[in-house]
């Protein structure tokens, strides 16, 4: 592809940063406040492994947690999609 | 004028028809596990995914552009060109398909189309730095950022739950999962429908029936909406005899990391034009998955086999393409497009159905006795 002229630099390096950024926040972080989340179910239902209760639940801090961060995870979704939806 | 709309319509066909198969391949994989994990029933999985990959195509048209104009000079291209590109895809991933190798059939578009261009036009009308930039470099990085995103997730994900109920995890999880299931058919559709819009509106502006400034008209997103969900609906039924054959070994944080990292690149790419594999997005997604929860479930031996197709896909459609150009050139005319569509329709037939019975038409058995999970996409 001997005459192909590379006029302008091949990578456009601020692009691939902000989709590396934005997939960290969006994938991992996402998945991280999931998780914590259900860390924060648990700690209000409580371990009951085996019928007896391990660990003691109804902490209600750990339903804050816990509906803190299912709606910051839904708010993430919608503002992703809408950020996608408003570029066209 | 007659001559060329009949290759139009053989155009926008065959890209549909792409388009379908795309569906049928692909999508009810994103399911697979919420099926696996009984989060769904087999019939509401298949009616979401093919909902939310209609739904996807309308997200963004960033990757349509990317396709149909970003690639190749609009103004050397002709609609033969774009004809004979599509058939080299075809042909390349039917080829794949039968022997059981892993591909991308996003490569294999964008090689179809660069190889007829370039036996057409020659290399003047290849944009050769937008295919680095806006191809082949997210081509390599997209599996590498979806397997960190995933690692960083899934090891997040345990961490966080380590002390938790078992009983809350599993569920909380297989719920989750759900979500991020129906947000990678949703990535899906915008990824892939977006290609074969992008393949139509090229078509339709080397024709000249809409000006090279013009966006994808509407009457292609819909179709190609409903061409990719109508796959993914009726290639559905294959989950169930997938889910036997050990398809996925990953356990339920994982899969929802694993799925979350590949939603997250895939929307995010598509808002920046790149036209990902989402084959290999999910492939680099799962084996992140396995890196985040120490090393022991990781199959490298996908990585090599993904890296390999990789390299293949590209030039292998691309000289498809460009033969499939050359030979409809030689006989000249619609009638050498004509041919040519004739001659594929015969080699998907002789492919897709071996004399052995009509039970090889799905991907669960192939003549190679490969596992199934190198076709997974």
């Amino acid at each position: 592809m001997g005459s192909i002229v590379l006029s302008a630099p091949p990578v456009d390096a601020s692009s691939l940063v902000k989709v590396l950024v934005a997939s960290l926040l969006g994938g991992a972080g996402l998945v991280a406040i999931f998780a914590l989340g259900l860390a924060g179910v648990s700690a209000y239902v409580g371990n009951t492994e085996g019928g007896a209760a391990v660990a003691p639940g109804r902490k209600p801090a750990g339903l804050m947690v816990a509906l803190t961060s299912f709606a910051v995870v839904i708010a993430g979704v919608a503002y992703g999609i809408s950020v996608l939806l408003n570029s066209k | 004028m007659a001559a060329n709309d009949i290759v139009l319509g053989a155009v926008v066909i065959t890209a549909l028809g792409f388009d379908f198969t795309n569906g049928f391949h692909d999508s009810a994989n994103a399911m697979a596990t919420s099926v696996a994990t009984g989060a769904l029933k087999p019939k509401a999985a298949v009616a979401l995914a093919g909902v939310l990959n209609f739904v996807g195509a309308f997200l963004s048209l960033s990757v349509a552009a990317t396709i149909a104009k970003g690639i190749v000079n609009t103004d050397l291209v002709t609609l033969n060109v774009v004809f004979a590109g599509l058939l080299g895809a075809i042909v390349w991933n039917l080829l794949t398909w039968y022997f059981g190798l892993p591909s991308s059939s996003s490569h294999a578009l964008i090689g179809g189309v660069v190889g007829a261009t370039l036996v057409a036009a020659g290399t003047s009308a290849v944009k050769g730095h937008a295919i680095v930039s806006k191809v082949l470099l997210p081509a390599v990085l997209a599996p590498v950022v979806a397997g960190l995103v995933a690692a960083i997730g899934t090891y997040l994900a345990y961490r966080l739950t380590a002390r938790s109920a078992d009983r809350v995890i599993t569920k909380g999880f297989k719920l989750g999962q759900v979500g991020s299931a129906s947000l990678v058919s949703l990535a899906h559709g915008t990824n892939d429908a977006q290609k074969t819009m992008g393949v139509i509106t090229l078509a339709l502006i080397t024709n000249g029936t809409i000006n090279k400034t013009a966006t994808t008209p509407f009457w292609v997103i819909v179709s190609c909406a409903l061409a990719i969900s109508a796959g993914t609906y009726l290639g559905g039924w294959r989950v169930m005899r997938t889910l036997g054959k050990g398809l996925v070994e990953i356990h339920t944080p994982q899969g929802f990391a694993a799925e979350g990292s590949t939603s997250a690149v895939l929307l995010v790419s598509a808002h920046f034009g790149f036209p990902l594999s989402t084959t290999h997005v999910c492939t680099g997604s799962i084996l992140g998955s396995g890196v985040g929860k120490r090393l022991a479930t990781v199959r490298w031996s996908v990585a090599g086999r993904m890296a390999g197709a990789w390299l293949v896909t590209l030039p292998a459609a691309a000289l498809v393409g460009g033969v499939a150009f050359k030979v409809a050139d030689i006989i000249g005319g619609t009638l050498g497009v004509l041919v040519m569509a004739f001659l594929m329709a015969i080699f998907a037939a002789g492919l897709t159905s071996p004399p052995a019975g009509r039970r090889s038409t799905t991907t669960t058995s192939t003549p190679t006795g490969k596992s199934t999970d190198s076709r997974r996409r």
